[in-house]
């Protein structure tokens, strides 16, 4: 048997026109095997195995990961597994080590399956061709019917014939199409960075506004998956698009009016603050290995019980921001906003509203760019860390504006830019991660009182402080380096033709 | 990749219902599996229901790879596909004399599909020819059917003294006793005086003289895909999993 061409869905509803009539003068035979199993498809919030032209099912015991050609890969289900680490090894596992370790596989439909084959026969009883179907039959949403063309050797022309049908019933490739809104048409899928448009002559008002009102439903999109507390990414998604709404808010400077920019900047960071905790949290607990690797292993049990506090803390924390997220006040704030931005007259122009994007994008960036140069010429291994702090700050900042407004540049050309400097941010971030944790379990001990065990806790936290302190002098080397490749004369050059000698295109 | 010769020098003695059952057998048991039908009268690819190709009844069919390939036909089974060669006995004459300077040549052209097979069974024609003497030199097991009779006796010496001649070695040999009659002592007798006189040679199972295996020839399939739990189908598993015990050792 060789491999067929693909794998095609079609719905369930067209399953007749399947076997209606002859196909080539071949006689189509329909057969399904008795019983039914349980099935479920699965993928992550971002549909990265869909987007990736992948299926993940769980056919009764067996799970399988199904490419867009057709061929499938197989290992049995490990029944309560969400996240790929938690898969049993297989050929499976391995080929979703690419997938976010951090992002639960959640069902995208669940109901029974059976099983059946399409035969095309000759005059002689002979086979031709055949395909194997898979009939899903979801609890809710519509059925659907999974179609793999498998040739025999030797009948190329019987297995083409069968495509050709199986398209003419409706079959859609798995990789062209969209299997989960076939089952579920209100299934929109989810872009944590969405694509906004913004041309060079838009005003910088019209840019602010849409980038916030592309961004505002990126962060309500989440809000559920963190309520029912599915993975840790749906919070850092949420609280990354209310961000990046702050920062459009502080970073296009007199786009608004000065006194509603400063109203909008107090209600954004109302809504993130009660989000702040639980992902401090979170941020430790996904740590966890990471930090048992860094002390002797003596030295583990100490930070298991902190560890097991910090686990006790995370889930009063959820059950807090939970509530939040769900009470009228968030709610109606949240619906507000939204509508603010999508009807936008209320909105206040400031005095850069009507400006060309491009300028004002050019005069931020480059004013911007010249501070970071100003603050890391300086650097050296003694500047105090709320420099270092400072910088990162500004790299951050520059990385937005350059991000807001890089559709109005030439993408290679900024892509030479934003690469550097995201390694330089790497750094930044790692070096203020280390710094933070510090202070952070300082805090903690001094928190202990007199909880059981206090003592094997400060002990070994003790040691993670002194290490953690090792790393943060480390990196600070890094940080120089990084600075130095994002600094250098042909950078400066590229910097400076983009976005000061206004050749951006 | 093995390969299973089933082999007479004597027509009429279940040679084609043995490799058409052992070659489903050793697809059944997960082998990517290539019947070869050499055997002009046997036609064990009309056992699948494969069409005769008309484009092979060129004799230089084994001295061109990419076509030995290109005729092979998937059977309805997996794992299982036949090469129908449905030569005519005057294409075949031709095609003998042309193997003549190569006697390898079968097995050059079983080295082109090396990868997709595991086991290739080749149904040969029974006469011990030069194509014949091709087979025994590639195959690794040349199966056997042998009716207990006075006569077939004759025939299996005969080829025992072939493989002599030629400096085969007789260890290839695996014969086993077919279309049996309980009925007849005859039968009983010759069975127990072969197996004496051969040791080793003969396979423990033995094929009855069963309807299922005439049978064949209307349901168009293998008795072990038919009716595995029929005498004739216990019988062809027993001697699918001595020969695989054999060929394995």
């Amino acid at each position: 048997m060789t491999t067929g061409d693909g794998i095609y869905y079609l719905a369930a509803a067209r399953l007749g026109d399947l076997a209606e009539r002859d196909v080539q003068n071949l006689k189509p035979v329909l057969e399904w095997t008795e019983g039914s199993r349980p099935f479920a498809i699965r993928d992550c919030f971002d549909q990265s195995l869909r987007m990736s032209r992948r299926l993940l099912l769980e056919d009764g015991g067996l799970l399988e990961l199904i490419s867009a050609t057709g061929e499938a890969l197989r290992q049995p289900a490990t029944p309560q597994a969400r996240f790929v680490a938690e898969f049993a090894e297989g050929p499976v596992k391995a080929a979703l080590a690419g997938l976010s370790p951090l992002r639960a596989l959640l069902p995208v439909a669940a109901g029974m399956a059976r099983s059946g084959r399409l035969a095309l026969i000759d005059d002689e009883g002979k086979t031709r061709a055949r395909a194997e179907l898979l009939e899903l039959r979801p609890t809710d949403g519509n059925a659907v019917i999974l179609v793999t063309p498998q040739g025999l050797r030797g009948y190329d022309r019987a297995l083409h014939d069968l495509v050709a049908h199986v398209r003419d019933c409706g079959g859609t490739p798995l990789g062209a199409g969209n299997l989960y809104r076939m089952i579920d048409p209100a299934n929109t899928g989810y872009v944590a960075k969405p694509r906004i448009e913004v041309g060079r002559e838009e005003t910088a008002f019209d840019a602010a506004n849409d980038l916030i009102d592309g961004y505002l439903p990126v962060a309500r999109a989440n809000e559920q998956g963190i309520i029912a507390d599915l993975d840790t990414e749906f919070l850092h998604d949420h609280r990354v698009a209310l961000r990046k709404i702050r920062s459009v808010l502080s970073l296009f400077k007199g786009v608004y009016d000065l006194e509603q920019t400063a109203e909008l900047k107090l209600r954004f960071s109302a809504l993130m603050a009660p989000t702040g905790p639980l992902r401090d949290l979170d941020v430790y607990l996904l740590a966890q290995q990471g930090f048992c690797d860094l002390v002797p292993e003596r030295m583990h049990a100490g930070l298991d019980r902190m560890f097991a506090r910090l686990r006790d803390r995370r889930a009063a924390e959820h059950a807090r921001l939970a509530a939040h997220l769900r009470s009228k006040g968030y709610q109606k704030e949240i619906k507000a906003l939204t509508k603010l931005f999508a009807k936008r007259r209320k909105l206040l122009a400031g005095q850069n509203a009507s400006r060309a994007s491009f300028d004002l994008a050019c005069e931020l960036i480059w004013k911007r760019y010249r501070r970071i140069r100003r603050i890391a010429a300086g650097m050296t291994a003694e500047t105090p860390d709320d420099e270092v702090h400072r910088l990162r700050i500004e790299c951050k900042k520059l990385r937005y504006l350059m991000e807001f407004f890089g559709p109005v540049f030439p993408r290679r050309d900024l892509k030479d830019v934003l690469e550097p400097l995201k390694d330089l941010q790497d750094s930044l971030g790692l070096f203020n991660d280390y710094a933070v944790q510090q202070t952070k379990l300082q805090a903690f001990m001094d928190d202990l009182g007199d909880a059981p065990h206090k003592l094997d806790i400060a002990q070994s936290v003790g040691a993670l402080i002194v290490v953690l302190h090792q790393k943060q002098l480390g990196e600070r080397e890094k940080i120089v380096a990084a600075f130095a490749r994002f600094n250098s004369d042909r950078m400066q050059r590229t910097i400076r033709r983009l976005f000061h000698e206004g050749k951006g295109s | 990749m093995q390969i299973i010769a089933c082999y007479s020098n004597k027509g009429g003695v279940g040679k084609t219902a043995t490799a058409v059952n052992l070659a489903y057998a050793f697809a059944a048991s997960g082998r990517r599996t290539l019947l070869c039908d050499l055997d002009p009268q046997g036609a064990s690819g009309f056992y699948f229901r494969v069409k005769p190709s008309k484009k092979l009844v060129d004799a230089q069919f084994f001295e061109d790879d990419e076509r030995f390939a290109k005729a092979i036909r998937g059977s309805d089974y997996d794992n299982l596909d036949i090469l129908p060669a449905n030569m005519s006995f005057r294409d075949f004459d031709v095609f003998l004399s042309r193997m003549k300077n190569g006697q390898s040549r079968l097995k050059k052209a079983l080295k082109a599909v090396k990868a997709d097979y595991d086991v290739v069974v080749l149904d040969c024609p029974p006469n011990i020819s030069m194509l014949s003497e091709n087979v025994f030199q590639a195959a690794d097991a040349v199966v056997v059917p042998v009716i207990p009779t006075t006569l077939s006796r004759r025939t299996f010496e005969q080829l025992l003294e072939f493989f002599q001649a030629s400096g085969l070695p007789e260890t290839r040999i695996h014969a086993f006793f077919s279309m049996v009659q309980n009925i007849k002592s005859l039968h009983g007798e010759t069975i127990a005086e072969m197996t004496a006189a051969y040791p080793g040679r003969f396979t423990r199972a033995t094929i009855p003289f069963a309807s299922e295996v005439e049978r064949m020839g209307l349901t168009r399939a293998p008795v072990l895909a038919t009716a595995p739990a029929s005498r004739a189908g216990r019988a062809y598993q027993a001697l699918f999993d001595e020969i695989e015990e054999r060929v394995k050792a």
